[in-house]
């Protein structure tokens, strides 16, 4: 039976070299090939190919102001690319997924409900995907 | 130019940070995790050559 079951498992997760491990909750990387349609007249079932990599990392941060932390992080990032490196470790087997050069558009400065420790989602999309 | 190391969330702090393609300075330089090295100029003075 195969599980993963994410405890300590993230082991490495960098955004711009910064270490932010130990404010996220959530992390998502999807690599993604977008699909063309190839279709053509004559053809009684659609048809598609691979274009372009169009990769995304998403991932839920606790929201901190304090020195070296979140805010401090992405703040500067909105707007550019950067790197983000995640690494998975699965009994004896590691594996590191970066993204090189990918784009944050927006990062929530504030999200605020009453009683609830704060938290920021931010996506970062594009940039080339590579595993090892 | 060589960066030095301010936050131990990006490495050992005082060692030289040696950034990765793609790696954004300006937000590290923004954010205080990372400050360009001073060059300490030595304070020997070169003495006046003897005639």
């Amino acid at each position: 039976m195969a599980t993963s079951t994410y405890l300590s498992n993230l082991t490495t997760l960098t955004v711009n070299a910064v270490s932010l491990v130990d404010q996220a909750t959530n992390v998502v990387f999807t690599n993604t090939k977008e699909q063309l349609e190839a279709t053509a007249f004559g053809d009684t079932s659609r048809k598609y190919t691979a274009g372009l990599f169009n990769n995304e990392c998403t991932m839920t941060l606790y929201q901190s102001y304090a020195t070296s932390e979140t805010y401090a992080t992405l703040a500067a990032l909105v707007g550019t690319t950067t790197n983000v490196v995640a690494s998975i470790t699965d009994g004896a087997v590691t594996k590191t997924f970066t993204l090189t050069g990918c784009y944050l558009e927006a990062l929530p400065v504030i999200n605020a409900s009453l009683g609830e420790l704060s938290t920021v989602d931010i996506t970062f999309t594009g940039g080339v995907y590579s595993v090892a | 130019m060589k960066y030095i190391i301010q936050s131990d969330k990006v490495g050992k702090i005082g060692d030289e940070f040696i950034p990765d393609d793609g790696i954004n300075i300006g937000a590290l330089l923004e954010g205080g995790f990372i400050s360009t090295a001073t060059e300490t100029k030595s304070s020997k003075v070169k003495s006046e050559p003897k005639e």
